[in-house]
């Protein structure tokens, strides 16, 4: 395996290397340029030269270039050029805001959908079955930014049960921060809660049309057994299957979430970044995604070698 | 006739008990949840207790801005200036009637030539660390912007002082290369930093100044939290304990967030939602005369036919500005062919009608210049308020046969063009610096500026009534407002910038929340601010 590791860690750092050309090239072609966009509209020629000096732009790019790879290779990747404050903890902290709006938005998914999906198979009760049926529909066919103002109508403006935005950590004040949280990680939620709780409900009907449920049904297994004990656990999974693909819509979509809640997080960041020209925070945060994807892809080819030993020696 | 295959939900449906039961244990959890903790909402809207309207100290006031504060521009009249005058303070500040009342400076006196200004300065000020203010941090705080890096807006003013003289720590001579008539202009907006951590303060770390509020954290993206400063030189003040800036980029979430009591204030409020405010018993509208900046249509002096000035002119009557007010700020502005605002002292009812809705004359004006039908790209900023804006003015434009192309672009690129003087023929934008001397505006505002502008119009008449407006020592009234005369003449004639609407400066805040005021530079002083 570690020979094999070894042979794909090459072809995964050209990638990166590509990446990052490529990453630093279309960048510079964008119109614009952080000098200008940091001189403002009133500034001067000397203004504009002075900044570009200050921020090391008058350097060639090939110059430029080195010294953001550098930067990589020591680790320190300096201040930012316009938002403020180090990259790295600038991506520190929109990681870290994004993953919470994420995870929180995963469990939403869980609950709201685990009780979607066994609501909409088990009930007796017709009115229970179609308001779920209404509720998922709605769910799927209203969109993030039509939902999330309609919940902060809702909940902060006609309750005031709720704040509307922001964000507070949760090292500081976890009763506070949980309640910041709620709103954006529902909006989140609500469309693949309701994919979920589709895909479970088919699920849990088709696992209890099977003939081993009729047996068991016959033997005089409890209702509540039959479903926990055996009809759910065989309809899980291609829902769990269903909710890694969701784990990466909820990343997507959290970018669009964090606007509407103003939710300080990766998005906002590069929103930020790109439309301030700040070069080291929009290089930095593309090469981490990029770097992401590398890793996961060898990761997954580590799993196929291990599974299939005849591909470590293709 | 018994079912072949039953359907499976009889069987193993859960009970209504149990439905019930799950539902009402989850309601209960909810519901303990948030009400066996502190209300997020409660948290950030506490204030002290009813006064009676009387001042009262303590609560923290939650301020909601569309854009977070950028410390690279700390020197620059950025979007967002509001937090300057909290944690810093300037040396003079104008009252309505643009006349200098002290804060740092207690008293000046100007040489008779113009050419120095002695300050006296207040003895009992100490910055953020506890180091005692004196003159040598007016000194710096010149050299400072004076610095083209700091890409201060009134750094031509500040390049005019060119040399200092002490007189104890507490007494200053400016002394000046030539007189200029705009230095409390300077005074107003020039923030006085601590020397040793200027550096850190431009990028975030550190923001040390002798204002109201300490700042207590900075956070990229969220906003900041500023506390009390307990040793402020003005005796008792601030009342209020703590300053919060909140980031809300979307204007929704940000009205929603004034609505329900989140935020108490904010400046950002779009002027066509503020129907919604008005609506609301709890918030508050006040309009300010400053106005925040004005929004133009640019012509490129240097492109045929757009070279002819009463092609120019043409445009300036083809514009529909009072429509324009009300379909894209919702009538909260001045529709005004002049840049000026009504506080400035070059404002007049004469300057602001020179150009109406007159589409026939316009035409008239085309055909005599030798044209009927004519075409122009037109750039503006891609954002949905720019974009109205631009889509009005095409429209005006088509009805007097001239048709514009919109080219939608980001700020970013639009601000490379505008002071790389790489505009298309024409573009819509907004422009500040009418507020306070009218002479700043053609020393400091780009698209006016007489040396060079980015419709590359340039004038031996205009650079001299500019230079004599700006250069001129101590002139009376009567012959200031001559030379305003004469500005305003030039650019109302020469059409090169063709104004459109002065924006309204607009706060929203809660019914409870008293005593907020802005500089001319729209710095928030929440000295006297309290809430009930």
């Amino acid at each position: 395996m570690r020979g094999y590791l070894l042979r794909r860690l090459p072809s995964a750092l050209l990638v990166l290397l590509g990446a990052s050309f490529l990453i630093f090239t279309i960048l510079r072609l964008v119109p614009g340029d952080p000098a200008s966009s940091l001189a403002g509209p009133d500034a001067d020629a000397a203004t504009v030269a002075a900044i570009r000096e200050r921020l090391g732009l008058d350097a060639p790019l090939l110059t430029q270039y080195a010294h953001w790879i550098g930067s990589l290779v020591t680790g320190d990747l300096g201040p930012s050029y316009a938002i403020g404050g180090q990259v790295s903890d600038l991506i520190a902290d929109g990681l870290g805001a994004t993953a919470e709006l994420t995870v929180a938005a995963l469990l939403f998914v869980i609950v709201l959908g685990g009780a979607f999906g066994i609501l909409g198979a088990t009930s007796r009760s017709g009115w229970v079955r179609s308001a779920i049926r209404v509720t998922t529909t709605a769910a799927l066919a209203v969109p993030p930014f039509v939902s999330g103002v309609l919940l902060v109508l809702l909940f902060a403006v006609v309750l005031g049960a709720l704040p509307p935005g922001g964000r507070v950590s949760f090292l500081g004040a976890p009763d506070l921060a949980a309640q910041y949280l709620l709103l954006p990680a529902l909006c989140l939620a609500l469309p693949s809660a309701a994919v979920l709780g589709r895909y479970l409900k088919d699920g849990i009907e088709r696992a209890l049309a099977e003939d081993y449920i009729r047996t068991a049904t016959a033997a005089g297994v409890a209702p509540r057994r039959l479903l926990w004990r055996h009809a759910l656990p065989n309809a899980l999974p291609p829902v769990v299957t269903l909710l890694g693909m969701q784990t990466g819509h909820l990343l997507g979509g959290a970018v669009l979430v964090e606007a509407i809640f103003a939710w300080p997080g990766l998005g906002q960041l590069a929103e930020q970044g790109l439309s301030r020209r700040d070069y080291p925070v929009v290089q930095d945060l593309l090469l981490l995604l990029v770097a992401v994807f590398v890793v996961v892809q060898l990761l997954t080819d580590l799993v196929y070698a291990w599974l299939d030993p005849r591909i470590r020696w293709e | 006739m018994t079912e072949l295959y039953p359907s499976p939900s009889p069987s193993t449906g859960l009970s209504r008990r149990s439905t019930l039961l799950a539902g009402g244990g989850s309601a209960l959890l909810l519901g303990l949840g948030l009400t066996g903790c502190r209300s997020a909402v409660s948290e950030s809207s506490s204030a002290p207790e009813e006064t009676g309207g009387k001042p009262r100290r303590g609560g923290t006031l939650n301020l909601a801005v569309n854009s977070d504060f950028v410390p690279a521009l700390l020197f620059a009249q950025s979007g967002q200036s509001l937090q300057q005058r909290l944690i810093y303070n300037t040396l003079t500040r104008y009252d309505d009637a643009l006349t200098p009342k002290p804060e740092l400076a207690t008293s000046w006196t100007y040489a008779k030539d113009g050419r120095s200004i002695t300050l006296k300065l207040r003895d009992d000020v100490t910055f953020h660390d506890g180091r005692p203010f004196t003159a040598d941090d007016v000194i710096f705080a010149v050299k400072n912007l004076q610095n083209p890096v700091r890409a201060a807006q009134l750094r031509s003013t500040a390049a005019a002082v060119n040399g200092f003289e002490k007189r104890g720590d507490h007494e200053l001579v400016l002394k000046l290369a030539h007189p200029v008539n705009n230095l409390f202009d300077l005074f107003e907006f020039m923030i006085i930093t601590d020397e040793k951590t200027v550096e850190d303060a431009v990028t975030g770390k550190k923001l040390i100044g002798t204002g109201p509020f300490k700042l207590k954290k900075w956070s990229p993206g969220s906003g900041l939290s500023l506390t009390r400063n307990d040793s402020y030189w003005l005796p008792d003040r601030p009342y209020l304990d703590g300053v919060e800036l909140r980031v809300i980029p979307q204007a929704d979430a940000l009205i929603s967030s004034l609505r329900s009591g989140q935020s108490q204030l904010s400046f950002a409020v779009p002027g066509k939602s503020l129907g919604v405010i008005n609506s609301d018993p709890k918030l508050k509208i006040t309009n300010y005369d400053t106005g925040a900046g004005a929004i133009y249509l640019g012509v490129n002096t240097t492109i045929a036919p757009l070279n002819d000035r009463t092609v120019r002119q043409a445009l300036a009557w083809a514009i529909d500005r009072d429509r324009l007010l009300a379909q894209t700020l919702g009538g909260y502005g001045l529709a005004s062919a002049a840049p000026w605002p009504k506080s400035s002292p070059a404002f007049s009812e004469a300057h602001r009608t020179h150009y109406t809705h007159n589409p026939g004359k316009a035409r008239e004006l085309l055909k005599s210049a030798g044209h009927s039908k004519l075409s122009f790209p037109l750039l503006h900023i891609g954002l949905p308020g720019e974009t109205a804006i631009a889509e009005s003015i095409q429209y005006d434009l088509k009805q007097i046969g001239v048709t514009t192309t919109l080219e939608p672009t980001d700020g970013a690129t639009a601000q490379k063009k505008l002071i790389s003087q790489e505009m298309p023929a024409l573009w819509s934008m907004g422009h500040g610096f009418a507020q306070v001397q009218p002479s700043t505006l053609a020393v400091s505002a780009y698209p006016f500026n007489e040396a060079k502008n980015t419709s590359k119009y340039r004038s031996a008449t205009y650079t001299k009534v500019v230079q004599e407006a700006w250069t001129k020592p101590e002139t009376s009234a009567a012959e200031a407002n001559a030379l305003h005369e004469k500005i305003s003449g030039i650019l109302l004639d020469e059409a090169f910038i063709i104004d459109l609407v002065v924006r309204g400066q607009v706060q929203v805040n809660a019914d409870r929340l008293h005593g907020v005021a802005l500089n001319k530079f729209s710095y928030l002083n929440l000295d006297d601010a309290y809430l009930v």
